[in-house]
């Protein structure tokens, strides 16, 4: 593990800071242009976060120390993720820490500690947004355990860099269905997991129809800064890991010299920046989906799951 | 009354000593023949560990509760029957020991016998218990026949020469017998029944400990003595404890029974305990004995995870039961400013029982996750389609998993009381607290540091020949990594990165600060309306609605809305009732039958019954002389 | 045409070929399964394609091209005239099994698949026949499509995925079949589409639905 592998790792969780408020900037300006607004900047998320950091502290009243420590924990499990997963580099100094099952685990120990503050906070909105929250995070398990699991044999293994060279290093397995499927499986659960639409309407103002958003109705000031900033990092930090695990051209090696780590950097923003214009552009098309038919997008994902994994068993050709 | 407590607790303290004695070792009393193998070592330490923090805690609560004298004399009486099944070395004392632990924790079942759904719940419970029992001494009398001998040394040196029919009938029904001990579906119908209705220090001992002496009887009859045995034996297995686990926790997420809740995450977790078991034996007897090994060190690394947090959930539900005298979570709420230390007790079990990384549950689950996608796919059609469906069954189990503990942390523990009784709670006496210490500390021991397990691990894995090989089980140190296959993680690593990321995260948020007002506390946003109050809350019956919709066609809920109107107009509404029940759709559909059939049968008996002395006399006379020309 | 890529187009099209067959169950809409339905044609037609330039062979080639315009052209837009104007009929009323569960079942159906094709792929172990398992998926598929939907429509493209599904195993065990028998089958899918199309505008005269369950009128 060399320095340079540390201050890679490092950069990722600068970037991922960085950037997170600036990919929902782009998202929403992408998505106002072609609706024909003009949207407001890319900078507007950060402007903001500074402006909330710099609000009051308001406690409401009958609410716990979980509500006042769900904000760090999601931010905090996300930034733990940010340093883990191969963004920039392939050798994280915590990469033998957790293997991608691990970073599934804290990505969903973040949304347990958000549901516990909705719930915390006593309101009829808080429960109702934690109530379908949780539901969607039950449902979305499944799919993302197989997804997981069909990315993991062609590696042989569920370790984030042995998963990523084995792409690297064969990428013809790339246009294999069972690779492909996977894919769509796990963008869906993805889309599922951050609240983007059709599953959650990131921007309502309809309290009925939201659930992310209900959850967090009781925060102001800086801790709904690190709220958001946090979603804007699981968004950022899940988009990176997508871009990598099916196109991971450009990232350095697990011992980088200078450049590479550049070639890293700028890569891994292309193909974010990329993804997430083409998620923003997707979202303009459709409609949030009533919620109880979310159970059958869901369980669709899991049905391509399924197949992702019975066709890398059976189709796939062996590595050889 | 307090020497009973005294002796309660010399005994989990004495019993929980043999930790130490890891070489087999040979003890024969009259007839009764004891011999620990690591095997049953970990079984016997396992259950004298909750039985020491049960048995603090029994001291509080006893006092508490006003306990009679005679449940607490039964109590040593049922840890000492559970330290004797794994101790036990030959068929007829283990059958001896696991009657001792049944009739007494029936006895403990029937404490309260002056509530009705006691009652019930004891009949029930005395029913299934001695119905395994007679699937258990079956197969049991039959293996120790064909074995040519009592000892359990005796028939493993034998084992070879039992008949694959022989076999076959000794799976089918230990896997009955301890089956409906481990609360494994469709056996498990007096699990959310007994569980609840015991004193809660009961419920711990019952859920953490005795559970697992079905699980033992697995291991040690299908596992070690009769060896891996064919693909199908892991397959039913598998089938078994998938079904089980997905419905077990399907019952729990929709639940607003705290104690039901937990007993059937039991169910649960017994079924992911099955399913390592059944995945450890097919990947045995499908040439992988690396693969297996890490899938049997899942499961009893799941089994000991889960004697702790289960044995912290019980002991800290009843100690909100001892404060409110409630265990419905529609009721309860606000516990966290009432009962803090309570609180932190429940959320490090619920932790643990979510399968989330630092808790408890964390490390075992994902050791059986890499022992299923590990599994060799391209030789046998049947490992390559089990793994995948298992993998998914087992994702199902944890996200539902995390959804009912959420439920009952959240709504029981979390924001405002639903009612009085919650409003009134106390925090529980010092010795209650101190049990639950005791186990929350091993369940930290369980989520951080699993290393210090790991060489009991190793010497249990050593004595399961059949299963596993002498191929090493996954090397759990700082830093866990598998055995030939690439996979690694360090929860104690995760632990501390999460605590700095966490860190790191607050001191963002402190940015801009100093241009800060001070802090202050104002009411909950009301839509502009002048105050919630708390009935305006989410209860767990809405928290749980959506799942329940979801999976209505499994649940089968009966829902009642009735809707009452103003004369004056069908438009305004007067009032509405919601009403739902929720049966467990399972005891239903089979046991009703069941149940009728055998009401049928009881009912043609009868006729037999005329209640003459002589004719009764005949019958005996009549059933001599059958078995004296069968046996002739 | 190199091995790799030949296995890898292979590959796609079956995933192809099945991926429309789970979106066929997904879907409601009458005029998107309709869509599906061409875009599996057109995955079907890819195999012998495939197969046909991989070998060199020009029969199989003609086979495809067929294939390809009957059932990715031809019989869709058919199928898509039949679709009734009316907004009601626009969708399938509620499937006797609902969606959720019917992608479950679905998935099931795919595992048994690759379970009982495995001793075909055993025979003879080559790209072609690795991706039997998906045909016979599909095969599966529209058994249960047919079985759960109710509008005469649904019943149509079920049977139409039926057929597909046939074909497609029959190109992937024997690399391809004479194009006298392939051109028999499909004139006989053309006619059972015109007949179940005459039909379905006969049944609407008559009802004034495509709904099957009134069907059962007829016997009282």
């Amino acid at each position: 593990m060399s320095a340079l592998a540390v201050a890679a790792a490092a950069l990722q969780v600068v970037g991922v800071l960085a950037g997170a408020p600036l990919v929902v900037g782009g998202m929403r300006q992408v998505r106002a242009r072609l609706e024909g607004r003009a949207g407001g900047g890319i900078g507007q998320p950060w402007r903001d976060l500074r402006k909330q950091l710099r609000k009051q502290q308001i406690t409401p009243r009958g609410t716990t120390v979980v509500f006042a420590l769900a904000p760090a924990v999601v931010a905090g499990s996300t930034l733990l993720i940010a340093a883990i997963v191969p963004l920039i580099a392939l050798g994280s100094p915590l990469e033998s820490v957790a293997d991608l099952f691990g970073v599934v685990g804290l990505l969903f120990l973040g949304t347990v500690a958000l549901t516990l503050a909705g719930i915390d906070t006593g309101t009829a909105f808080g429960g109702m947004g934690s109530s379908r929250e949780i539901t969607i995070a039950a449902l979305v398990e499944p799919t993302i355990l197989l997804a997981v699991f069909a990315l993991s044999v062609p590696g042989e293994s569920a370790n984030l860099a042995a998963i990523v060279s084995a792409t690297e290093n064969h990428p013809e397995q790339l246009v294999s269905p069972g690779s492909l499927l996977a894919f769509v499986a796990l963008g869906i659960v993805i889309i599922a997991e951050t609240g983007r639409l059709p599953v959650d309407n990131p921007s309502t103002h309809l309290e009925l129809t939201m659930i992310h958003e209900a959850m967090i109705l009781e925060y102001a000031g800086p801790k709904l800064a690190l709220v958001e900033w946090a979603s804007g990092m699981r968004l950022t930090v899940l988009l990176g890991l997508v871009a990598n695990l099916f196109m991971p051209w450009g990232i350095a090696g697990a011992d980088p010299s200078l450049l590479a780590v550049l070639i890293g950097l700028a890569s891994i923003t292309a193909k974010v920046v990329v993804l997430a214009g083409l998620l923003a552009a997707g979202e303009v098309f459709i409609a949030k989906l009533r919620l109880f038919r979310v159970p059958e997008l869901l369980a669709g994902s899991f049905l391509l799951a399924l197949l992702a994994v019975t066709a890398s068993y059976f189709l796939g050709t062996p590595t050889s | 009354m307090l020497g009973a407590i005294g002796l309660a607790l010399g005994l989990s303290v004495i019993f929980g000593e043999p930790r130490q004695l890891w070489i087999g070792w040979l003890l024969p009393l009259v007839g009764v023949r004891l011999d620990l193998d690591p095997l049953g070592g970990i079984f016997v330490a396992a259950t004298g560990a909750v039985a020491i923090a049960v048995g603090i805690y029994a001291v509080g609560y006893a006092k508490r509760e006003h306990w009679a004298r005679f449940p607490l004399i039964t109590l040593p009486l049922f840890v000492a029957g559970m330290l004797l099944v794994p101790a036990a070395g030959s068929v007829t004392t283990f059958l001896l020991a696991w009657e001792l632990m049944a009739a007494t924790s029936l006895i403990l079942v029937l404490s309260e016998h002056r509530r009705a759904a006691v009652r019930t719940a004891g009949v029930f419970y005395a029913i299934m218990t001695q119905l395994g029992f007679v699937a258990i001494l079956v197969a049991l009398v039959v293996l120790s026949a064909s074995g040519g001998g009592d000892a359990f040394t005796t028939i493993a040196a034998n084992a070879d020469s039992l008949t694959p029919g022989i076999r076959n009938a000794i799976f089918l029904l230990t896997v009955l017998g301890f089956g409906s001990k481990a609360g494994l579906l469709p056996l498990h119908a007096w699990l959310p029944k007994a569980h609840p209705e015991a004193p809660s220090p009961v419920s711990a001992l019952m859920s953490a400990a005795m559970v697992n002496m079905g699980i033992y009887g697995i291991i040690r009859i299908d596992l070690q003595l009769l060896g891996p045995g064919p693909h199908w034996w892991g397959l039913t297995l598998m089938i078994f404890g998938a079904v089980s686990a997905v419905f077990g926790v399907l019952q729990a997420s929709v639940s607003t029974d705290l104690k039901q809740l937990l007993a059937y995450s039991t169910t649960e977790n017994m079924g992911l305990i099955t399913l390592a078991l059944g995945a450890a034996m097919l990947l045995a007897s499908s040439g992988a004995p690396t693969v297996a090994a890490i899938a049997l060190t899942a499961a009893l690394l799941h089994l000991l995870s889960h004697a702790a947090f289960k044995t912290l959930g019980f002991l800290a539900a009843g100690s909100v039961l001892a404060a409110t005298g409630l265990r419905d979570l529609d009721k309860l709420g606000g516990l966290a400013r009432r009962m803090p230390v309570t609180t932190v007790m429940f959320g490090i079990a619920a932790l643990g029982a979510s399968g989330l990384p630092l808790g408890a549950g964390f490390v075992s689950e994902w050791l059986l996750l890499q022992s299923l996608i590990h599994a060799p796919h391209d030789s046998i059609t049947l490992v390559a389609l089990a793994m995948p469906l298992s993998v998914g069954a087992v994702a199902l189990t944890t996200g539902l998993g995390i959804a009912a503990m959420v439920k009952a942390f959240g709504v029981g523990f979390l924001a405002r009381p639903r009612s009085a009784a919650a409003e009134a709670a106390r925090e529980a006496p010092m010795s209650m607290l101190a049990g639950m210490t005791l186990a929350a500390a091993a369940c930290v021991v369980f989520a951080v540091a699993p290393a210090l397990l790991s060489p009991a691990l190793q010497r249990v894995l050593a004595v399961l020949p059949t299963v596993g090989g002498d191929s090493a089980g996954p090397q759990i140190d700082t830093i866990l990594r598998l055995p030939g296959v690439a996979g690694s993680i360090s929860p104690a690593l995760l632990a501390a990165a999460l605590a700095i990321a966490v860190l790191l995260a607050l001191v963002l948020a402190r940015w801009g600060g100093r241009h800060r007002p001070p802090a202050m506390v104002t009411p909950l946003w009301a839509c502009g309306a002048d105050s919630l109050s708390p009935r305006m809350q989410y209860t767990a019956t809405s928290f749980a609605e959506p799942l329940q919709r979801v999976f209505d066609d499994i649940l089968r809920p009966d829902t009642n809305v009735e809707v009452t109107h103003f004369a004056e107009s069908q438009y305004l509404v007067e009032k509405v009732t919601y009403q739902t029940l929720m049966a467990d759709p399972v005891e239903q559909r089979f046991y009703t039958p069941v149940v009728r059939a055998v009401t049928v049968w009881a009912h043609l008996v009868r006729r037999a019954h005329t209640g003459s002395v002589h004719l009764y006399l005949a019958y005996g006379a009549a059933g001599l002389l059958i078995v004296l020309l069968v046996a002739r | 045409m190199t091995q790799a890529t030949y296995t890898g187009v292979l590959d796609l099209a079956a995933g192809a070929f099945l991926l429309a067959a789970v979106l066929v169950v997904w879907r409601r809409e009458l005029r998107a399964l309709v869509r599906m339905l061409a875009w599996q044609g057109a995955a079907l037609a890819t195999i012998p394609l495939t197969v046909g330039i991989y070998q060199a062979d020009a029969a199989l080639i003609v086979v495809g091209v067929v294939v390809l315009l009957l059932r990715a052209v031809v019989l869709p837009l058919l199928l898509a005239r039949a679709v009734g104007t009316e907004d009601h009929e626009r969708r399938e009323s509620t499937p006797l099994v609902n969606t959720t569960t019917s992608l479950l079942i679905t998935a099931g159906l795919t595992v048994l698949a690759y379970a009982v094709t495995r001793p075909i792929i055993a025979l003879d172990p080559s790209p072609a026949t690795r991706a039997v398992p998906a045909a016979f998926a599909v095969i599966l598929i529209a058994v249960f499509v047919m079985v759960s939907r109710r509008r005469a429509l649904s019943q149509a493209v079920g049977f139409m995925m039926l057929d597909n599904g046939i074909a497609a195993t029959a190109f992937l065990i024997t690399s391809g079949v004479p194009l006298i028998v392939e051109l028999g089958a499909s004139l006989d899918v053309l006619f059972a589409v015109l007949v179940l199309g005459l039909l379905t505008g006969q049944m609407r005269r008559t009802f004034g639905g495509t709904d099957l369950d009134q069907l059962r009128e007829l016997r009282d």
